[in-house]
């Protein structure tokens, strides 16, 4: 009925709507996580007033808010108040679906069905989903690295310089994604130089290694610089490595066990939801110890490079849960090379229908049913779904009272700023501590603060409660009625 | 001579008000922007709320007052509850570790304890999963004759102060969970049937319940 051809590809063209529909999938259902607003508040700014200037100290690389403006311009939103968390979330979403057809292409010394089996793996994964619906840089990166892989490999093998500008480009845009691109690219090398060991079809290696660097240089400047308004961003590109290496060594609060990313990967009870994916993992393991059995050098490198992003991922403290995604499209390798090796053809279905099964169910449990649940391993530090109703309550307040004020007074604020973004400009103050005049249409104060709130409010005042996140609570004062 | 003295100045004061009152504006008050902030630390102790000093002050309740929930038939809105099962609600078990509680489902829930009998309630008890710094909202609690509680209901608490749940605005104060549990007056309601409803709480949108007690002596 089909052409050979169109047989062929037809479930790559379904694989990929899969990816997009889990990625997309009603994307503002969970509360923007505090890095999500903050993030969301500058990619307003950017779309409002064209200014951005990269943040050395406490923010990643510019790509993620420029790659919004596209899309905020398509879905007709062009300030801060218009732009909405799809819009935002879609960055990482398209991204994540675009990972999946370049693990598959990248896959492709394997055979077409492994290579297939890598991308479906890729497109169900907890993680990934999870964190494709996640505005920040993780999958932005992931991708990036997808890319810069697949154009050096077509490059290494057929010589053309375009496959070269191409690989200088992703490297380019892995750079002004996160600082830890580089990370990324000496695992990549170090695996292919200890496994592939041969030369590279190019007669111009260094015109095009040349081509390569110049390109992803040229790619990373004029991003930090703002697209050449703001020559700062290029020296504050290279200061943002004093921040990174003191946050990764010293005491950010976020210092974790070696074996942390293992954990995520095995099995995990809390509060009486189970976390696993240890079909997942046995078979990535089978595939790690078949890669240096079988002569695939492919699926060597695989290997290779997913255990040397590990260990550089496990052994510095700092771990936060995101960086789990750089490790599975090689662990999603792996497993597919373990099943397509499996000669049983009724067992190869079985066993793949079976993990492809389970690796849903816990994608449908992290990243739709309980995404901001705080058992949720990748829900980290994750807003409380209260945080919705903060807009209500601000827009009721103003409402009883035009032109009051609504105080935010807490040692943490986030998300709240964002999800405050339409109220009218000047109506809206925040504070890490209680200022002298607390009164206000509405003052929202964390527990620590509220005593000191209270006894600076004049008249009575209800008092009620909404969670920033979980074991954070803030007490809202709203002034009482006046008596009838 | 004095009197118009007086009156120039009395008029110098009235114009000098008038003419401050023409230029009064309304103070505009300039209120800073959110700081930028990196990702949030974890918090690793449970934040609880520090224990009372002394003891919690004594609800009077009258002589032969006994729990009359214990092993009683418990329903509720959630038929199929996604951890726990509603046993666990009157079983005597209160640490609220994992295995002790009753996870319902997001919007408002209710459970509700069939006494078996009218029943004169003097206090109920009420431990909502309390291992975290948490308030759960629209905390109602009421008693009826009637198992649908659609008539001869009354409220013996209600914190929803907005109405969302739609049982009635309230004036009690939400509270901060804590391993004392929440201890309300009955103040001698009548009825057979205790039902208590929430609606997700601070940290998520799910309602929990570790054990409920409902203290008072059966109607003769």
């Amino acid at each position: 009925m089909f052409a050979p051809a169109l047989r062929r590809w037809i479930p790559l063209v379904l694989l990929v709507a899969l990816a997009l529909g889990l990625r997309t999938y009603e994307l503002d259902r969970r509360p923007l996580h505090a890095d999500e607003a903050n993030q969301a508040i500058k990619t307003g700014e950017l779309l409002e007033h064209g200014r951005y200037a990269f943040d050395p100290r406490d923010h990643h690389g510019p790509t993620l808010y420029y790659a919004a403006l596209p899309l905020a311009w398509l879905r007709g939103e062009t300030t801060l108040a218009t732009l909405s968390a799809t819009t935002v979330r879609l960055v990482p979403a398209l991204a994540g679906t675009c990972g999946v057809l370049l693990l598959f292409f990248l896959a492709r010394p394997l055979g077409f069905g492994p290579a297939f089996l890598a991308a479906a793996l890729l497109a169900v994964a907890p993680a990934s989903v999870y964190y494709s619906r996640y505005f920040i840089q993780e999958t932005l990166l992931v991708s990036f690295t997808l890319a810069a892989a697949l154009a050096a490999q077509r490059w290494w093998q057929n010589a053309r310089p375009a496959w070269a500008l191409a690989a200088g480009a992703a490297l380019g845009l892995m750079q002004a994604t996160k600082a830890s691109a580089p990370v990324f690219v000496l695992c990549a090398l170090a695996a292919a130089l200890l496994v592939a060991r041969c030369r590279p079809a190019t007669t111009h290696l260094g015109r095009d290694l040349t081509l390569i660097l110049g390109t992803a240089l040229g790619v990373a400047a004029l991003f930090y610089s703002s697209f050449g308004t703001h020559a700062a961003g290029l020296r504050d590109a290279v200061a943002t490595y004093t921040f990174t290496s003191a946050r990764a060594t010293g005491d950010s609060g976020h210092e974790k066990p070696w074996w942390y990313y293992a954990a995520l990967f095995g099995w995990e009870k809390n509060g009486g939801l189970v976390f696993q994916q240890l079909a997942f993992s046995a078979l990535a393991l089978t595939g790690a110890l078949l890669a240096f059995v079988t002569r695939q050098k492919f699926l060597r490198v695989a290997a290779v490079y997913t255990l040397l992003v590990f260990f550089t991922l496990s052994f510095p403290p700092y771990k936060t849960p995101w960086h789990t995604v750089h490790l599975v499209p090689g662990l999603a390798v792996l497993a597919a090379g373990t099943l397509a090796l499996i000669r049983w053809r009724t067992l190869a279905v079985v066993a793949t229908t079976s993990l492809i099964f389970l690796q849903l169910t816990q994608t449908h449990l992290g990243a739709f049913l309980r995404a901001a649940d705080a058992r949720n391993p990748y829900a980290y530090v994750h807003s409380s779904p209260d945080v919705l109703k903060i807009r209500t309550l601000a827009n009721a307040a103003l409402a009883a009272r035009p032109g009051g004020a609504i105080r935010i007074i807490s040692e943490e604020y986030w998300p709240i700023p964002w999800y405050l973004r339409t109220l009218p400009a000047g109506s809206v103050g925040y504070w890490a501590t209680p200022p002298a005049d607390c009164d206000g249409a509405l003052i929202l104060a964390s527990t620590a603060q509220a005593s000191a709130v209270r006894e600076r409010l004049h008249g009575d005042y209800r008092e009620t409660f909404l969670g920033l996140r979980p074991g954070f609570l803030c007490v809202v004062f709203t002034p009482a009625p006046p008596a009838p | 001579m004095n009197h118009s003295r007086l009156s120039l100045l009395l008029a110098l004061v009235a114009l000098t008000g008038a003419a401050q009152a023409a230029d009064s504006v309304p103070l505009q008050i300039e209120l800073p922007k959110p700081l930028f902030a990196g990702t949030p630390r974890p918090i690793s102790l449970p934040n609880l709320e520090k224990p009372r000093t002394g003891k919690r002050p004594d609800l009077m309740v009258p002589a032969g007052t006994v729990n009359l929930s214990k092993g009683k038939t418990v329903t509720s809105s959630d038929s199929l509850p996604v951890i726990g099962e509603l046993t666990f609600i009157n079983d005597g078990d209160k640490s609220g570790t994992d295995g002790t509680y009753v996870e319902l489902g997001p919007t408002p829930q209710w459970i509700q304890i069939d006494l078996g009998a009218p029943a004169k309630v003097a206090a109920v008890a009420i431990w909502h999963f309390h291992s975290q710094a948490r308030v759960y909202h629209d905390v109602v609690v009421q008693v009826s004759n009637d198992a649908t509680f659609k008539t001869g209901v009354t409220t013996i608490f209600n914190n929803d102060d907005d109405d969302s749940s739609k049982l009635g605005k309230g004036k009690d104060q939400a509270y901060i969970e804590n391993y004392e549990g929440k201890l309300l007056d009955g103040k001698g309601a009548t009825g057979r049937y205790v039902r208590l409803s929430s609606n997700g709480n601070t940290s998520d949108e799910l309602n929990h319940y570790c054990e409920v007690e409902v203290h008072g002596s059966l109607v003769k």
